[in-house]
């Protein structure tokens, strides 16, 4: 509580504009299922809050502190089919078996960070992978517990009854839609309070040096495992939303590499360590990555009449383009480390502040030193 | 002890391609300190490479080196002087995520071209054996362990004897130390990426007679890369040379005497200690 | 230090892309046309997408002879990039705003059940070309249907053929750690014990490995009589290849799954020759019009057809068909489905309810053997154009 203190609530009429503004996104958000009736734009916003809360919860150890785990998706998938396995072969509801999906992920955690803090680097990167290929491995061949390869198919989640009164069913998609906002909010709030707290600053110490840090007397592995539960914690819980939202798990769908590795992509897209990055990581990539899918691209080309359909060049766009999505993100992800390297949101601060005082050169906040191996 | 034997050599011939595949990690690691996560894609482009030659010209897989080496030479050095090459002072994670968007380009690049049907080369020799002491021996993996040993031996004899060699050995040394003796750093970072994109080419064309091609094929090959340059100590030539052969007979004898698909976890577990107790590598001291 | 305006500004520009983003999904056009809509959910990008291919070449044929025929329908096409969350945002899309009469696909038994979920909830039809996994249409939903046989029968039949012509005592199985994998190796090790048959050895493999020498030197070690392999992909060419490579010489090796059904696999002839593999299609059956699918075909796409295409071609027929003749009312066509019967390249097709299944077409699976490089059907009998080598001559 105390860090809300830090926002001048009241200082000027000029700091409450920004808070106004995101209390009318919020409520605006709030109010969007009962305005939009689509359930297919429902969707997509649910996964919209599932990319925001994946990634925001990968700042957390990544952004901060540094810490480049392209191993998230172990928490994610540990999350996911604690809960599940629960709710399917024991019928512990999920809000039970939340918690024990917390304390897998967390003894998980404790478990990765004991192995890997010891590592900087690129080491550390190459270690996160390996553990988590570990775990994954582990559920896809331990087929009595797990169900193996052939995964976890949700029969249904029974209703959520509070004082006698019925809650929800979940059949419809609000529900999830309001979990998914809440659990990306809450992400965004725990970043906030992170990284403006006193752990938030030894984190940041640790990440522009670690061995500056521990000369001032920063508990390095301390820091780092604090960071990485709090992490670990919002990724489990993101794991288990998805599972409840699927319906359906496997262990290439909640433990494989490219789900740690889209976490990562979200963040660096975005912008990483900084608040609202995720949240501009996950605006970019999933609806880009759906209109592609979905060719609603080359259909928005025809119709703005840039490219005909019938032409050579329309059917080449019409059948390819679809096909090309992972292309065009790869790409993606190529141009943004290249040119924007703090992220679309450090490139469009950029641009404002170039505009807003033309004459000044702004120095490019250098993070973390120029070699972090060991 | 059959079993034991026979396991223990097909790891060992499996060990050499890996092998192959390190060697040109670590040297692209070692001069650049840039860790390479396209570099199972770079495999796959040699694996397509001599596919291409095959079916169209009917060239061996194992002639075709004489094209492809050359040719994956240029592709990286290009690569390194477009791309690479502007990272080269940045964050090292902003590294990696590079060459995973590279890596993801050049694997769905191939894919818009060829499709993601699986090709297959088959030869003469493709299923065929040799008798070693009573032990069958896959010829096309014999010929690649055979090719494998001189492409190495002749790598050993440039970075040793040679000054272009030895140039790249200094840069991978200390990069600040060698531009001041006058070293050309950012030629030699272009030579390595070039050998190191080279090597994974042509592990690319070692393997095709005796396994398939399909644009995602690099992937597995990435992961195993780094545990084997890990393993012998990141920058080290013969530390890659070991790892590769250890991955190798590791993988074969755990799917004998645990299961198939629990390998890889003896692999990554082999990872983690190695890491742990001894992160040098095994021969991490030696650079090169 | 973040200074609250450095908020806002990160607010103001998240709040434009919501709009950009809400316009981008909303840009008039091309909504609601008049024409009827069949949804096609298939894996044309990422793992699956090499077998996901043959399932769109299928439902192209399918598009070319539903023109011919004068049904006039519009596929829309949906990639679910092997992945059960993206197959249900194509899903959604479909049944709410492409208002599609009908859905064929996904192709993956992830998505498939992912996707059927959502069938049921929108109430639209959905017809799975050739998913395998069991469950799918054991859930008891309405609205969802299946053409292809389920993964159990694809063991079933392979072990039925095989201890109709020999006495097999030891079966060892190899297969592949997915999905498809499990589910089927583990119907067969089932059937085999209901059958008397031992089994000496269960190697699950991760697939795409180069290299299964050891585990096959150990099943060799074993002596097993039967050797039942399960290889979705081209794993299968490297496992006979390297089987030949031990000197592995069981009585008959017995392949499931699609990588052993290929034109690829059967044209290596130095290591095909004489294995037995489940199908669900083959060309040279008396099916109505299968060779015929599998010449134009051939002509149109460079290669031969996979059990895949034949499947998605004979799905797409008749939803197509079937929503044509309802003129595109959800309802009309899932009774229609129910009540049916058709005639075409995939035989006769029925959509019926037995042994736990709904809307579940009883799909008789056939035994091919390769047979100087070419796929002879050898079992069931009423299907068998040949008689099967057994036991095993030898490489």
């Amino acid at each position: 509580m105390k860090t809300f203190g830090r926002i001048p609530l009241t200082a000027s009429g000029f700091a409450a504009l920004p808070l106004l503004i995101v209390a009318a996104v919020v409520a605006a958000l709030f109010v969007f299922p009962w305005l939009v009736a689509s359930p297919y734009l429902l969707h997509l916003m649910i996964l919209l809050f599932l990319s925001v809360a994946m990634g925001e919860s990968w700042n957390v150890i990544g952004g901060y502190c540094g810490q480049y785990s392209v191993g998230h998706a172990a928490y994610f998938g540990v999350g996911a089919y604690a809960a599940l396995m629960l709710l399917q072969y024991k019928h512990i509801a999920p809000w039970w078996g939340v918690w024990v999906a917390i304390a897998a992920a967390l003894i998980i955690s404790l478990l990765i960070g004991t192995i890997c803090f010891r590592l900087r680097g690129p080491y550390f990167v190459l270690a996160s992978i390996a553990v988590a290929e570990i775990i994954r491995l582990v559920v896809l061949n331990w087929k009595q517990l797990t169900n193996g390869a052939e995964g976890i198919l949700l029969v249904d989640i029974p209703p959520l009854m509070l004082g006698g009164r019925l809650v929800t069913d979940w059949l419809s998609k609000t529900p999830f839609y309001y979990l998914g906002l809440i659990l990306a909010l809450a992400t965004l709030l725990v970043n906030y309070l992170v990284q403006h707290s006193k752990l938030g600053y030894y984190l940041q110490a640790i990440r522009e040096d670690q061995d500056a840090a521990h000369s001032l007397g920063i508990n390095l592995s301390f820091y780092k495992n604090v960071a990485l539960a709090i992490s670990a914690l919002f990724t489990a819980l993101s794991g288990v939303f998805y599972g409840l939202y699927i319906g359906f798990i496997d262990p290439a769908s909640v433990l494989g590499v490219d789900l740690s590795v889209q976490m990562v992509l979200i963040c660096i897209i975005g912008g990483i360590g900084t608040n609202f990055g995720p949240v501009v990581g996950a605006l970019v990539l999933v609806p880009l990555s759906e209109a592609l899918r979905a060719n609603l691209l080359s259909k928005f080309l025809f119709s703005i009449g840039v490219v005909q359909e019938t032409s050579r060049v329309g059917g080449f766009l019409k059948e390819n383009l679809a096909h090309a999505h992972v292309l065009i993100y790869g790409i993606l992800v190529v141009v943004v480390i290249l040119f924007m390297p703090d992220g679309v949101l450090g490139f469009g601060k950029k641009l404002i502040a170039r505009r807003a005082r033309p004459l000044s050169a702004t120095p490019t906040p250098l993070v973390g030193g120029l070699d972090g191996s060991a | 002890m059959r079993v034991l034997l026979q396991s223990t050599a097909s790891g060992i011939l499996i060990g050499g391609v890996y092998a192959l595949v390190g060697i040109g990690l670590t040297i692209i690691y070692g001069v650049m300190r840039v860790i390479n996560f396209a570099h199972g894609e770079l495999l796959m482009i040699g694996m397509y490479l001599t596919w291409i030659i095959f079916t169209s010209f009917g060239v061996d897989p194992f002639l075709s080196i004489a094209i492809t080496i050359p040719a994956m030479f240029l592709f990286g050095a290009f690569l390194q002087r477009v791309l690479i090459n502007r990272v080269l002072n940045a964050l090292p994670q902003n590294q990696i995520l590079l060459t995973i968007g590279l890596g993801l380009v050049l694997s769905n690049v191939v894919m818009l071209i060829y499709t993601s049907d699986y090709k297959i080369i088959t030869t003469r020799y493709s299923s065929s054996t040799i008798n070693l002491a009573g032990l069958p021996i896959s010829t096309p993996l014999a010929i690649s362990l055979l090719i494998t040993t001189v492409i190495t031996a002749i790598l050993y004899f440039f970075l040793l004897k040679t000054d272009t060699g030895q140039a790249i050995r200094a840069t991978a040394q200390d990069r600040d130390a060698a531009q001041l003796m006058g070293i050309n750093v950012k030629r030699m970072s272009v030579l390595a990426f070039g050998i190191g994109t080279a090597l994974a080419g042509t592990a690319g064309a070692l393997v095709s007679p005796t396994y398939y091609i399909f644009p995602q094929v690099g992937g597995a090959f990435t992961l195993k890369a780094f545990v084997i340059v890990v393993l012998g100590g990141m920058g080290s030539v013969i530390g890659a040379t070991l790892g590769g052969i250890i991955i190798g007979v590791t993988e074969s004898l755990a799917a004998v005497y645990v299961s198939s698909g629990m390998k890889e976890v003896f692999v990554y577990v082999l990872f983690l200690l190695v890491l742990l107790f001894k992160p040098a590598g095994l021969l991490g001291r030696s650079r090169m | 230090m973040r200074s609250t305006a450095e908020i806002a500004r990160c607010a103001r520009s998240a709040s434009l892309s919501v709009a950009a983003l809400a316009a981008s999904l909303a840009f008039p056009g091309w909504v609601a046309a008049e024409t009827l809509k069949i949804g096609v959910i298939n894996s044309v990008t990422g793992p699956e997408a090499p077998i996901g291919e043959n399932l769109t070449n299928g439902i192209k044929l399918a598009e070319e002879d539903l023109a011919k025929s004068g049904t006039k329908v519009e596929l829309v096409w949906e990639d679910d990039t092997g992945k059960p969350q993206i197959a249900m945002s194509a899903m959604e899309k479909l049944a709410t705003r492409d208002g599609v009469a009908g859905v064929v696909g996904p192709y993956t038994s992830a998505s498939a059940n992912a996707v059927a979920k959502l069938a049921q909830r929108y109430q639209v039809p959905l017809l799975v070309p050739a998913a395998a996994k069991e469950e799918i249409t054991r859930q008891g939903y309405q609205w969802v249907y299946r053409l292809n046989a389920p993964a159990n029968v694809y063991a079933q039949v392979l072990l039925d053929a095989v201890t109709e012509v020999g006495k097999p005592k030891t079966i060892a199985f190899i297969y592949e750690n997915t999905d498809f994998g499990t589910s089927t190796a583990d119907a067969g090790k089932k059937y085999a014990e209901k059958k008397g048959i031992k089994i000496v050895a269960d190697e699950p493999y991760s697939k795409g490995s180069p290299d299964y020498r050891s585990t096959l030197t150990k099943v060799k070690s074993l002596n097993p009589e039967l050797v039942f392999m399960v290889s979705y992909v081209v794993d299968a060419i490297l496992l006979m290849r390297q089987a030949r490579e031990v000197g592995l010489k069981p009585q008959a090796f017995l392949g499931g799954g699609a990588g052993f059904t290929t034109a690829q696999f059967a044209s290596d002839k130095a290591i095909s020759g004489n294995v037995l593999t489940s199908t669900q299609w083959a060309d040279d059956v008396k099916w109505p019009g299968a060779s015929d699918f599998a010449k134009r075909y051939l002509s149109k796409f460079g290669k031969e057809p996979t059990y895949h295409a034949a499947c998605a071609y004979a799905s797409m027929m008749i939803m197509a068909d079937t929503a044509a003749k309802q003129g595109g009312d959800r309802k009309k066509i899932r009774n229609a489905l129910a009540s049916g019967s058709w005639k075409g390249i995939m035989g006769d097709v029925k959509f019926e309810a037995y042994d736990g299944y709904t809307n579940q077409n009883k799909h008789p699976m056939l035994v091919l053997q390769i047979q100087n490089g070419n796929f002879a059907a050898v079992y069931p009998p009423d299907f068998a154009t040949k008689k099967p080598v057994y036991p095993f001559p030898g490489w």
